[in-house]
């Protein structure tokens, strides 16, 4: 018998962004031992059991779209290899593409090489954001542990509703009439690019990443307490004030990035909730360079703040979006919300730490990984930040050529430069 | 598979059987041996994994069977509702033919007699009407439109049956009343609707319900001799009365529920 699953609002709307971005969330963890393959395969079918929106295949219903669970081999979704070229190896998987339309919306990898294993997760956004799909790995690797030593049954992870609208669950009904009231078209107007190159069909995607030391994580921790700013707050200033370096931006233009937040905060419990997608955006904007990075930095926490204080922070547009797919058959919703909705710019996804000890394998805590958000397509970008170990790794995925990489890695470069500058390097 | 019959037995364990129990109970074993089918194929070979995966599956099944109850009970009311509907259009039309004669050659009123058939059949239209919208208000939201279609021509076929009713056994000649009252009938049995299964934005219904239904009531009133035609046409101004009260009440209430964060407001003085 054919089983259907409803196609949620944040589905639908990431099946929309196709234009924009690929869609893939990826994850790089490597370990200093050797995975055991078949406990990973019977975790990972348990899992795809739990969470069946993993095996289906998403249906472009020109009235109702819907997901369709389908049939699987743990082949098809978990490659084991022994690569030469390890680099380039990670580099192949994680930047391929699943299409929404495929039996499987995740694939893992795993790569042995002399004694170690490099474990690659790529899976489509429509399914969960960066925050569930941070709980599913620590998920993976508790059960995993778990089956591994104790032969408990890898059967741990959270099922339940995937609606959007958990996120009004937990307030009051007044609060709750406020937050459905709050119709608003949330949009980044900014024009402001990242200087790529013009588009080729000969650009594919890569990943660009930096690492930045623990000593250096430290001291942008300890130099935002004395500015009275977070992590976040001193990143952004950083990509803001890059951005003006790298893209040579008049220092009194007003410029805006926009930033991912979970909104899972408005969620008390969360164990009841099914993956799925809870992330919204806020536009941090600054009316202009500053003298130097500190007032850059103090533009980025006054914007920020505007936000945190925020009772219904990221809830803006969320009744417009669920009324424009509501009132008319998806086809015809697609094409109104396209002519309202504007896709940022310049975007950032603090996805945050990447526990050791609760992706930890068999008593071996990850050496090195990070987390990243979809390839975007230029002129979009969006710069993904993730710790592990207090070591902060900066990626940007993007589908470009050679030019753009080297233009990529200069933004780096002056992240790196003004990051220093900022924690007083 | 025996683990499962266990886990099946040992959860619905005194549930009196009524041959329902059964069904279910059948009905989850060959699920749970499905699910335990299409693991396998997926490559699962620890049969304790699969057997604590499969029943993890199933964590409720009181809960399910009462689930199981109650759509068992709609779904034999379905059934009923279909034989009626299957068999009752040829039994109505015999039993109307039937009483059409009867009546016919009894009363020898062959010119009204007409009426048992069409107000038979105008009435059987209403009941399968009915059933439609009841069954498409049942799917999703996007299928309302239609339920309200079909209600729109509900209240219609009964309006018809009442003026053809009312025309031939009264003769009252003010009866073309009873149409214009059937499009302000359409009206309120589209307002109750969009009210009882909380259609969005119901108000723009009603504001313009209002509007459209205030001539119609003037018409029925003044056609039935009941206000003057020089007077009852104050019902107009009184329905964009009425619709901008109704609109500023609604605006209002809104008011109550809009956020204005104090955040925004610090950050704009600032």
């Amino acid at each position: 018998m054919e089983r259907k699953l409803n196609a949620e609002l944040w589905d639908k709307m990431h099946y929309l962004f196709r234009d924009f971005n690929d869609r893939m969330v990826h994850v790089e963890l490597h370990y200093d031992f050797e995975i055991d393959i078949d406990a990973l395969k019977t975790v990972l079918i348990c899992f795809f059991e739990k969470a069946p929106v993993l095996h289906s295949s998403f249906k472009d219903n020109h009235v109702s779209p819907y997901w369709l669970v389908k049939p699987y081999t743990i082949e098809d979704v978990l490659t084991v290899a022994y690569p030469e070229d390890l680099e380039q190896a990670v580099d192949d998987f994680l930047t391929q593409y699943i299409p929404p339309d495929s039996d499987l919306q995740m694939k893992v990898a795993v790569f042995f090489k002399d004694g170690t294993s490099t474990l690659c997760v790529v899976e489509n956004h429509m399914c969960m954001d960066g925050g569930d799909f941070k709980y599913f790995m620590k998920a993976l690797c508790e059960n995993y542990n778990n089956y591994v030593e104790k032969g408990i049954s890898p059967i741990e992870l959270r099922e339940g509703t995937r609606s959007y609208e958990s996120v009004y669950h937990d307030f009051s009904k007044t609060e709750q009439r406020m937050a459905r009231n709050l119709y608003k078209n949330v949009c980044a107007k900014d024009e402001h690019k990242f200087p790529l190159t013009p588009d080729s069909i000969r650009d594919r995607s890569f990943i660009a990443k930096r690492k930045l030391s623990a000593e250096t994580f430290n001291k942008i921790h300890a130099a935002g307490k004395k500015y009275g700013a977070t992590v976040n707050d001193m990143l952004l200033a950083a990509y803001f004030y890059s951005l003006y370096e790298l893209a040579n931006y008049d220092p009194s233009d007003s410029v805006t990035i926009s930033c991912a937040i979970d909104l899972r905060r408005h969620i008390k419990d969360v164990s009841d909730e099914g993956l799925t997608n809870h992330t919204a955006y806020m536009q941090c904007n600054i009316p202009e360079r500053g003298r130097d990075i500190f007032e850059t930095l103090q533009y980025a926490v006054q914007s920020s703040q505007k936000f945190k204080h925020d009772k219904f922070m990221g809830l803006y547009g969320l009744p417009l979006l669920k009324l424009g797919y509501s009132i008319l058959p998806h086809a015809a919703s697609e094409e109104i919300i396209k002519i309202g909705y504007s896709n940022p710019l310049l975007a950032m996804s603090n996805i945050g730490i990447l526990e050791s000890d609760k992706l930890a394998l068999d008593g071996h805590e990850p050496t090195d990984g990070f987390m990243t958000g979809a390839v975007k397509y230029k002129p979009y970008v969006l710069l993904s930040v993730t710790s592990l170990r207090k070591e902060l790794t900066l990626s940007l995925c993007e589908r470009g050529n050679d030019q753009d990489r080297a233009i990529v890695e200069r933004f780096f470069d002056l992240m790196e430069k003004n990051i220093g500058v900022l924690s007083g390097e | 598979m025996k683990s499962y019959i266990d886990y099946i037995e040992d959860t619905l364990q005194g549930i009196p059987d009524d041959g329902t129990l059964y069904r279910y109970k059948r009905q989850v074993l060959d699920r749970m041996n499905e699910l335990a089918a299409e693991v396998t194929h997926a490559g699962l070979r620890d049969q304790k994994v699969m057997t604590d995966l499969v029943i993890s599956e199933f964590p409720d099944l009181k809960g399910g069977f009462e689930k199981f109850c109650l759509a068992d009970r709609k779904e034999k009311h379905k059934q009923l509702v279909n034989k009626i509907m299957l068999f009752g259009t040829p039994a109505l039309a015999v039993l109307l033919l039937v009483l059409y004669l009867g009546v016919s050659f009894l009363t020898d009123a062959w010119s009204k007699t007409w009426l048992v058939f069409a107000d038979g059949f105008l009435c059987w239209a209403v009941f399968l009407l009915g059933v439609g919208v009841a069954r498409i208000t049942a799917k999703r939201r996007l299928f309302h439109p239609i339920a309200r279609v079909l209600l729109a021509l509900a209240v219609m076929c009964a309006d018809t049956a009442v003026f053809l009713l009312v025309l031939m056994f009264t003769g009252f000649s003010p009866a073309w009343v009873i149409f214009p009252a059937g499009v302000i009938g359409i009206l309120l049995a589209d307002a109750v609707y969009a009210h009882v299964t909380r259609q969005k934005l119901r108000i723009i219904n009603y504001l313009i319900y209002i509007l459209v239904a205030a001539p119609m009531l003037y018409v029925v009133l003044s056609g039935l001799g009941l206000v003057p035609w020089n007077v009852g046409w104050i019902l107009i101004p009184l329905a964009v009365a009425i619709d901008i009260i109704l609109l500023i009440a609604k605006l209002l209430n809104n008011s109550k529920y809009t956020y204005k964060p104090e955040v925004e407001q610090a950050w704009n003085e600032n």
